[in-house]
């Protein structure tokens, strides 16, 4: 073989190979944006873009309200994960106690465990504490179910912080509380958006959870919030409405998505891989 | 005082994860266990009747269609999203002009409410109406009047298994594409100049390289399966009849039912089906691990 046949073959076998690499590309692209063709498409089939107004004034269904039921459920948890993930993450990796690695075993085999499997207990349970159909009583359950992933991720964070770190801030006078609040947190802004931003998308997502413990249709967040727009025997215009809303409510996970794009996927690879 | 203070402060620190999370868990696991013995309606006393809401399951009829649909959706988006999320890093890697902004596509629908995208697709695959249906009567793939019952009992879980790819197979694409990046380039160069083709190439280089990717993907997609509820509740409900339940829908039903008791012991068996098929997937993995 000649030194000229082993520079062009491959080169254009290459060729070929990008063509049917973008064929492939744009036959799933287009698949995957079918649905969301139809979503938009049928929005507008009956009554135009008039449906968006329409389901923003809407008798039953109240978008804000949804979306600030939203933001405070997912809010709060967020909060709360972000606090209880880092102490505990933060333990976990740097600190040495009696038990530490049975805990931290016992802690993740939870991870395992499906919502669903036990909405039996955690109905009976919130109700008993009266905190059925309010905010407080989805929002634990929320919170103690995506905690566990999003202290695998703090914990590896906080592993790869070189211990000299924390020796030279001991020696500074730091104890150990100081070190996570005044050395170690200012350290791991990206892993808290991260965290963040994972903790905040699951809890927007969550449908389980409210539908089991909210009642009270003004308390519904987005998920929940779609039953709303549905009826047993739906016309064409309210199906278009029910699109539409469907794409309003919509908007902020996808504003969410542009903005963080990169926290998402590296937050859902780390918590994948590292389980 | 610093030195007590460093002593039990780590379990201070640890105690709100280990009382929120430990102690709903299992409690909640716990609570299931002793209910499912119990023929409790969800709202008064419990009177304890040993296994007979077990024996009354396994002669259940719906248990076993659950628990078949369960099983095919398992196995199909386990397959179907490994296979095309690697087919999509595969050539993500290629960095073609555009690929970022397939990427970005594809990982969408994760950041989007399962509720949100299963209500999209009940009128999608509705059988009169649905705009699928129309589509393929317009590219002329459908008789005019034909109908194809995509939520019915023979397709149903076919499509929940669509709409789980839709979902889900950016997550695959994304942490393949990851593994990948850390393959060094000079292995494929060499590969090539020895002539091995692509297809050769991925057989041989990439499949192994990404082994433990796509083991940790099947451990999620195990544990995914048995959580499956809102894109099966939201487009089908588990009907026509009982033909697309799945197990946590079937659980969901009978609690709804004020059948507490009996939902606790599906919820024993969906808990008893995540542990062993995630033992029997490390065991494997780690017997693979040992053999090379």
């Amino acid at each position: 073989m000649t030194v000229a046949a082993i520079g062009t073959r491959p080169r254009r076998r290459v060729r070929w190979a990008h063509v049917a690499m973008y064929a492939a590309l744009v036959f799933f692209a287009l698949v995957w944006l079918y649905p969301i063709y139809v979503a938009i498409s049928q929005s507008i089939r009956v009554g135009g873009w008039a449906n968006y107004l329409a389901v923003l004034n809407h008798d039953t269904f109240n978008y804000w309200g949804a979306i600030g039921n939203s933001i405070l459920i997912a809010g709060t948890s967020t909060i709360l994960i972000l606090i209880i993930s880092s102490l505990a993450g933060y333990a976990f990796a740097k600190l040495h106690f009696r038990g530490k690695e049975a805990i931290y075993r016992l802690l993740l085999a939870c991870l395992a465990i499906p919502i669903a499997a036990v909405v039996t207990p955690l109905f009976f349970t919130v109700n008993a504490a009266d905190l059925r159909n309010t905010y407080i009583g989805v929002i634990i359950p929320l919170t103690a179910f995506n905690v566990l992933v999003m202290l695998l991720i703090m914990r590896s964070h906080f592993e790869s912080i070189p211990d000299e770190l924390l020796e030279a801030a001991t020696i500074d006078g730091c104890n150990t509380f100081t070190i996570w609040w005044r050395v170690l947190l200012p350290l791991s802004g990206p892993a808290l958006a991260t965290v963040g931003v994972l903790s905040f998308v699951y809890s927007w997502n969550e449908y389980l959870l409210p539908n089991l413990l909210l009642s009270s249709p003004e308390m519904f967040p987005v998920p929940q919030a779609v039953s709303l727009l549905q009826y047993p025997r739906m016309t064409q215009e309210q199906i278009s409405q029910l699109y539409a809303g469907l794409i309003l409510m919509t908007i902020p996970s996808v504003l969410v998505y542009i903005v963080s794009q990169r926290y998402l996927q590296s937050g859902m690879t780390a918590g994948a891989v590292k389980s | 005082m610093k030195q007590i203070s460093g002593r039990w402060s780590p379990y201070l620190y640890v105690l709100p994860a280990v009382l929120l999370s430990g102690a709903v868990l299992y409690y909640s696991v716990g609570f299931t266990v002793y209910a499912s013995l119990t023929d409790w309606n969800g709202l008064t006393r419990m009177t304890f009747i040993g296994l007979e809401n077990y024996v009354e399951l396994f002669q259940d009829r719906t248990f076993y269609i659950a628990l078949t649909n369960t099983a095919i959706f398992m196995v199909a988006t386990v397959t179907i999203q490994a296979a095309l999320g690697l087919l999509i890093a595969v050539i993500a890697r290629e960095r073609l002009i555009g690929s970022t902004f397939f990427k970005a596509l594809f990982f969408l629908p994760i950041a989007m409410a399962p509720a949100i995208i299963a209500t999209v697709f009940k009128y999608i695959l509705e059988s009169n109406y649905g705009s699928l249906n129309e589509t393929l009567r317009m590219l002329g793939l459908l008789g005019p009047t034909d109908t194809i019952d995509w939520l019915g009992s023979g397709l149903g879980v076919w499509s929940m298994v669509g709409i789980n790819v839709f979902q889900w197979m950016g997550f695959s694409m994304v942490i393949y594409f990851a593994a990948l990046m850390t393959i060094p380039d000079d292995i494929y160069e060499a590969a090539e100049l020895d002539g091995a083709g692509w297809w050769r190439r991925l057989w041989s280089i990439t499949i192994p390289a990404v082994r433990n990717t796509t083991s940790v993907l099947i451990l999620l997609g195990i544990v995914g399966s048995l959580k499956t509820f809102d894109i099966v509740w939201l487009t089908t409900g588990g009907g026509p009849g009982v033909s697309n339940h799945f197990l946590a829908t079937f659980l969901y039903q009978e609690r709804t039912d004020r059948e507490a008791g009996y939902a606790s012991a599906i919820g024993v068996a969906i808990l008893v089906l995540a542990f062993l098929l995630a033992m029997v997937q490390v065991r494997l993995n780690s017997r693979k691990e040992a053999k090379r």
